[in-house]
């Protein structure tokens, strides 16, 4: 494990997006250790786990089997140790409700996981360089789902 | 209360009553009256006629006296001194009489004490008289003097009587002149109040009679009333009862029996009567409700079911009220719907209902599907597509290059398809709120989300003042983005695109077939083009859904987009049009309540 790398948690029960999501961030040019987990179930172990180091930037799938990401969010948001980590929901549905939702319970940034390896990659980079102190106070609704120009 | 009728004269009766019984009791004590001071005149007059008389008497009793001295001196016969001897009893006596009958008299019993003087003195000149003509004491000039004086004395009596007759004269004048006018007034007087009186009672009966005829209209309309009344609870299948608390009597109309499955009549109502006719489920919170009435004074709505003797089970709602009548009494009114018809459309809708909300749920259910599993695979298979890097396709052959690119571009049509698939039914599935909103400000939104293709086409959009309206502000801006869009895909080749934004407000009643009438004003909001235009026979058709009028390879698109904009339109209770000239252009018109 490199040190000074940001340390990234894939939460994501898909082979294939974990697939994606690793090859991505293997080819952008950022120093990362990617974790992954496959289900919320397996997620809270981790992050309750003592042992292991929290996240930088967790990204969390809605629809996991076990425990929904929404239900995951719910409990991170809730335990103190956990509360301040960045969150970036990643996920099929762009359902307003989702949007909505995951918003009022306190996630940072809502992904819609693309259909092109390319904008997965340039997602990926901006998440990962976005300054998260800045972006934080600033949030708002209108900014909250990235959009990329 | 107002619901019996009033009588109002009935008060009046009993005045006019009143006031001819008094006349009547006052006409008669003035009669009483009357009688006593005709009894009192008479007495009166008796009484002055008593003076009279025995004031004659006494007259001739000294008359009497003077006559038999008279004689007596003549021939000097002892005989004719009796009458005098006699004469001074009788004065007496008549004198003892006047003195009772004057007694209530200061004036006459002086008059008569003088008369008694003047007599005493007649008297005393009697005896003289008598002495000086006695041959014995003859003294001629003395017994002149005697006779003469005698003579004298004689008219003075005779004077004194005149006095005390003329005073009881007087007396009996002015009473009797008093008497006469009272009598003479009262005649008049009566004969008015007996007047007065009869037409009092003449007033009394008009009014019974006219009271009469008005109770027998009413009771005329009262009949018809309750007939229909019969009636309309039969037609209506409902009944009244009225349980009158002070007599604790129960009345139930004829349709009260029946609704209960018997003949009308074939008992008498008591309070727990009807609580036997209550299925034993709601028994206790009939007996409850019916309990609340008295100290509510009211009842809300109950529903409970009846058992028919005949086992039948019909379904009741029921309803009451504490009235007060205007003699004051309380009447609890009760009204019974048999509502057993309503009930089972009742059991039948509530069940259509949940198998509305069932496919609500499922259609639901399946929007998840298509925005989650549906897409998901795709998103692999588009994904996966790009992975092909370019010099993998270097290597393959140009077949299977055709073969990937047409991949690539189905993939990328179904994603189209689902995305506006789930755009169509989110605009029915999911919340409608309905905000305040500048129809300008949702126009702008729109066009700034057409901004590309805006620019490409260097389109012109020229938008007037639009309408404030309570809409589901990004279905509006939707419908605005699908109008717009709509006009520059469908644009003239070579013609920059223009498209006027018009609105005004209309009145429903200029669009009756169109617009619905419960809603007075609408905002027509038209999108005119000079676009490609259609064939205005399809001006119905393009609203349906996956409804294309072009090849996909022209123009590409899923026939969801004016679906779209219909279902928004009709969201908001409004309705959508469209008209065109090919080759000139189109209008879409849009109208929304005010």
């Amino acid at each position: 494990m490199q040190k000074n790398a940001l340390y990234i948690l894939l939460a994501d029960d898909d082979e294939d997006d974990r697939l994606f999501f690793k090859d991505a961030f293997e080819e952008i040019k950022i120093q990362t250790n990617v974790d992954f987990v496959h289900d919320g179930m397996q997620l809270m172990d981790h992050l309750n786990d003592p042992e292991n180091k929290l996240p930088d930037i967790l990204f969390l799938d809605l629809n996991m089997p076990k425990k929904t990401g929404k239900e995951c969010l719910i409990e991170i948001k809730k335990t103190e140790r956990l509360k301040n980590i960045i969150i970036a929901i990643y996920s099929t549905s762009s359902s307003e409700e989702d949007i909505e939702d995951t918003f009022i319970q306190g996630a940072n940034i809502y992904i819609k996981k693309p259909s092109d390896f390319n904008t997965l990659k340039k997602i990926i980079n901006e998440v990962v360089t976005v300054n998260w102190h800045y972006h934080t106070s600033g949030l708002n609704r209108d900014n909250f789902l990235l959009r990329l120009k | 209360m107002k619901w019996i009728p009033n009588f109002n004269s009935s008060n009046s009766l009993r005045v006019i009553f009143v006031i001819a019984v008094f006349i009547l009791l006052f006409l008669s004590s003035i009669a009483y009256k009357h009688n006593q001071d005709l009894n009192e005149s008479s007495k009166l007059v008796m009484h002055t006629y008593e003076i009279n008389i025995q004031l004659e008497r006494l007259m001739s009793a000294i008359k009497d006296a003077e006559t038999g001295q008279r004689g007596y001196i003549i021939t000097r016969n002892g005989r004719f001194l009796a009458p005098y001897l006699y004469s001074r009893d009788k004065v007496n006596a008549s004198f003892i009489t006047l003195k009772k009958l004057t007694a209530d008299n200061p004036i006459q019993q002086r008059n008569l004490e003088n008369l008694f003087k003047l007599i005493i003195q007649r008297f005393v000149s009697f005896e003289n008289c008598l002495k000086y003509s006695d041959p014995k004491t003859y003294d001629k000039r003395k017994l002149d003097n005697y006779m003469f004086g005698g003579r004298i004395l004689m008219e003075n009596i005779r004077f004194q009587v005149d006095k005390m007759n003329d005073i009881e004269k007087k007396y009996l004048e002015n009473r009797l002149k008093i008497y006469d006018q009272e009598i003479s007034l009262s005649p008049i007087f009566s004969i008015s109040l007996f007047l007065t009186a009869l037409t009092f009672i003449l007033l009394a009966y008009r009014q019974i009679s006219r009271d009469f005829e008005r109770l027998k209209v009413f009771n005329k309309k009262l009949l018809i009333s309750s007939g229909l009344m019969a009636e309309s609870e039969i037609i209506g299948k409902f009944s009244t009862w009225q349980w009158d608390l002070d007599s604790n009597k129960i009345d139930y109309s004829d349709n009260q029996f029946r609704i209960l499955g018997v003949e009308p009549n074939s008992f008498v109502p008591e309070k727990e009567t009807f609580l036997d006719f209550v299925h034993p489920d709601d028994k206790d919170a009939v007996a409850a409700s019916m309990q609340g009435i008295i100290e509510k004074k009211n009842l809300p709505f109950i529903y409970y079911k009846i058992a028919r003797p005949d086992h039948e089970i019909r379904h009741f709602k029921s309803t009451g009220k504490l009235l007060t009548d205007q003699q004051g009494s309380k009447i609890l009114l009760g009204i019974n719907f048999d509502i057993t018809d309503e009930h089972l459309l009742n059991i039948e809708l509530q069940e259509r209902n949940r198998e509305l909300e069932k496919s609500n749920k499922e259609l639901a259910s399946f929007n998840h599907v298509a925005s989650h599993d549906l897409q998901e695979p795709l998103r692999k298979i588009q994904t996966f597509i790009s992975r092909v890097s370019d010099a993998d396709k270097a290597v393959m052959s140009d077949s299977a290059r055709e073969y990937l690119s047409k991949i690539e571009s189905s993939a990328k049509r179904m994603r189209v398809l689902i995305d506006d698939l789930l755009l169509f039914s989110r605009t029915n599935t999911t919340k409608k709120e309905f905000i305040k909103s500048n129809l300008n400000e949702l126009l702008e939104n729109a066009e700034s989300e057409l901004t590309e293709i805006i620019h490409e086409k260097k389109a012109v959009i020229t938008a007037t003042k639009l309408p404030k309206l309570d809409v589901i502000p990004y279905q509006i801006e939707q419908l605005f983005i699908n109008l717009i869009g709509n006009s520059l895909k469908y644009s003239q080749p070579g013609r920059i695109p223009e498209i006027i934004v018009e609105s005004e407000k209309v009145l429903s009643a200029a669009y009756p077939d169109l617009l619905e009438q419960t809603t007075k004003k609408f905002h027509k909001i038209t999108f005119s083009d000079n676009g490609m235009g259609f064939d205005p026979q399809f001006k119905e058709t393009i609203f349906v859904l996956f409804q294309r009028l072009h090849s996909k390879t022209d123009y590409p698109g899923t026939g969801i987009g004016l679906a779209i904009c219909k279902k928004i339109v009709e969201n908001h209770k409004g309705h959508i049009l469209a008209d065109s000239i090919p080759g000139k252009g189109s209008v879409f018109t849009v109208f929304l309540p005010d």
